[in-house]
């Protein structure tokens, strides 16, 4: 194991997260009055993860280091580059709200580690350097939604997604264990060779916790009840960060994990994720419709489309599964831009769902971008939700398998299901009269509306990047 | 010495099986995921996922000191594991105190203003 330069260059987005960390923290401590200037340096900072992230993808650079351990490829930079996006938009949307309370650095030092934590996790190849990068990623997020304290949810939210989330981990951490002692190494490739033919029962145990905890980071059912008070407590931003950001992480490691770790065991973890595929789609899609908050609706939203990108875990096998690895990229991408913007939406209007009432008349701008996240949203052509979903369905169709075709039945179904609640809000804003307080506008919101402009364009003009992406994938090295 | 005092001494000198660790090990993490569910005090469910940790912990470490080819590598792993719980306990009591600060209570039924 020696360090070169090539070292250094591999881990440039893990370097940068870093250095701005201890940054932005230190500014904060010595600095006097320095909420513009940490918000700013961590902006700098997400942006210049983004950066290294493209520039890296751009010159096709790949490796592995530390034994193995560590691997840059196209597809962990992609996902480098989903994370640390979403975060800057989190920082710019939060330098407005957390300057009042005056604990802007700390906000955002949290912030930088679950990008630090995250951007780690899309490359790691081993168990454990799973576990220390997902808790890196999740501890963060748990002081993130519970960092509001002038609200009696968010601390409320932070505990309850805590309570659950440590217990999820130790689950998680003795699947590895298990698959560790099975195995005899925590390598993803020396696990490949374990698990191939008839499986152990200890090694189907190890399996099953494995996915149990990975179902809970991802808030698939029956694991989700965490998501919608956690997303209700935390700050805007932080909500709209975590939804995203962590959770594409999350799905990248557990594509890798399955495909580099266990591929001969596909026969044994796809039903799983059949299962939990459809049981998630359901669940969040029957609960977001009987929601008033936008905020809970948004989170059962998300959990519904985890259903979405688990569905595309279900098709990894026979001529599916280099579609399928696209489909994750894809909609992981494209749930990304439509996501973030939905939720930044709360930031500028309000979290109840009368708060959106008349919106056109007051704000046209802005209810036509909301209208815009809702349909991608709901996946409609030509808006990015719509590539993400077609692509999930292609490599269903692909993959011959009959399970795999009842999981597509049920995404369809749902698409359907989640009509109602998504077009509730493009109504109100159409069609129902504006009430009196929705008027004021919150002040200083110049950058999140500037945000909430590019990811609606973004989301609009999603189809221009579907190929590049799909071409990327397929020299993503992960097949 | 009587044989039955050698019976036992030769019990006692003989090497523990992997499979005793693992078996207290799986009891420990059972008594900690039961307590966790049970318990109505958010300390005491810290306390119940510290017993499902080190439980884990167990397990890891007999697994890297009896497989030959896990090389004792589970023992490094095994620190890393005790300062991320450790990090985990820091932030959750934390929060514990700040829903504290503002409840008066830490009993998780007691904390639900948020339903559906």
């Amino acid at each position: 194991m020696t360090f070169t330069g090539e070292t250094f260059v591999g881990l440039l987005p893990e370097l940068i997260s870093t250095v701005f960390i201890v940054v932005v923290l230190m500014v904060g401590v010595f600095v006097e009055k320095s909420p513009d200037l940490t918000a700013s340096l961590a902006a700098l900072g997400a942006l210049a993860v983004f950066v290294s992230a493209a520039v890296l993808l751009a010159t096709g650079f790949s490796g592995e280091f530390f034994g193995g351990g560590f691997v840059v490829d196209n597809f962990a930079l992609f996902f480098k580059m989903i994370v640390a996006g979403s975060a800057f938009f989190a920082v710019v949307t939060a330098a407005r709200w957390s300057g009042r309370t005056g604990d802007l650095p700390e906000y955002m030092t949290l912030i930088l580690s679950v990008v630090l934590g995250a951007t780690l996790l899309v490359s790691v190849r081993d168990l454990f350097g799973v576990f220390l990068a997902i808790e890196l990623a999740t501890i963060p997020s748990y002081a993130l939604v519970a960092f509001d304290r002038t609200r009696r949810e968010s601390a409320e939210g932070g505990m309850k997604y805590l309570l659950t989330g440590v217990i999820a981990s130790s689950v998680l951490l003795y699947g590895m264990v298990l698959i560790y002692g099975v195995s005899g190494s925590a390598a993803l490739a020396d696990i490949a060779e374990t698990f191939t033919g008839q499986l152990t029962p200890v090694a189907i145990l190890g399996l099953v916790m494995l996915l149990s905890g990975f179902a809970f980071k991802l808030s698939a059912a029956p694991f989700h009840f965490w998501t919608p008070d956690a997303y209700q407590g935390a700050p805007t931003s932080a909500a709209a960060f975590l939804s995203v950001a962590p959770k594409a992480a999350t799905f990248a490691v557990l594509l890798r994990i399955l495909l580099e770790g266990m591929p001969e065991a596909a026969p044994t973890w796809t039903p799983v994720m059949a299962f939990l595929a459809i049981v998630t789609m359901f669940v969040g899609n029957l609960f977001a419709l009987r929601q008033r908050n936008v905020r809970r609706m948004l989170a059962y939203s998300s959990v519904a489309h985890s259903g979405y990108i688990l569905a595309a875990f279900a098709a990894l096998q026979g001529q599916g599964v280099a579609t399928a690895v696209e489909a994750v990229l894809i909609y992981s991408a494209a749930y990304a831009v439509m996501n973030t913007g939905a939720f930044l939406m709360i930031e500028l209007v309000g979290e109840d769902s009368k708060s959106f009432n008349g919106l056109f008349r007051t704000r046209p701008a802005l209810a036509l971008c909301m209208g815009i996240f809702m349909a991608a949203l709901v996946g409609i052509p030509p808006f990015s939700g719509f590539f993400g979903k077609a692509w999930v369905l292609l490599a269903g169709a692909q993959s011959g398998s009959i399970v795999v075709y009842a999981v597509l039945g049920a995404l369809v179904i749902n698409s359907v299901l989640s009509v109602p609640y998504y077009f509730g809000i493009i109504r109100n804003m159409f069609f129902e009269e504006p009430t009196k307080d929705a008027i004021s506008e919150p002040r200083d919101t110049g950058a999140v509306k500037a945000s909430v402009y590019v990811l609606a364009a973004a989301t609009t003009l999603f189809a221009l990047v579907v190929g590049p992406l799909s071409a990327l994938t397929r020299a993503s090295g992960l097949l | 010495m009587p044989p039955q005092l050698q019976q036992g001494v030769d019990f006692l000198n003989a090497e523990i099986p992997l499979e005793f660790y693992l078996v207290v090990g799986a009891i420990m993490f059972a008594i900690g995921a039961w307590g966790a569910l049970i318990r109505r005090n958010a300390v005491v469910v810290f306390m119940c996922v510290e017993l499902m940790i080190n439980a884990v912990n167990l397990s890891l470490v007999a697994f890297s000191d009896y497989l030959p080819q896990a090389n004792g590598e589970g023992t490094s792993y095994a620190i890393l594991v005790i300062a991320i719980a450790a990090a985990e306990i820091a932030v959750g009591l934390a929060i514990v105190l700040a829903v504290f600060r503002s409840r008066r209570t830490v009993n998780v039924d007691e904390i639900n203003t948020m339903k559906g």
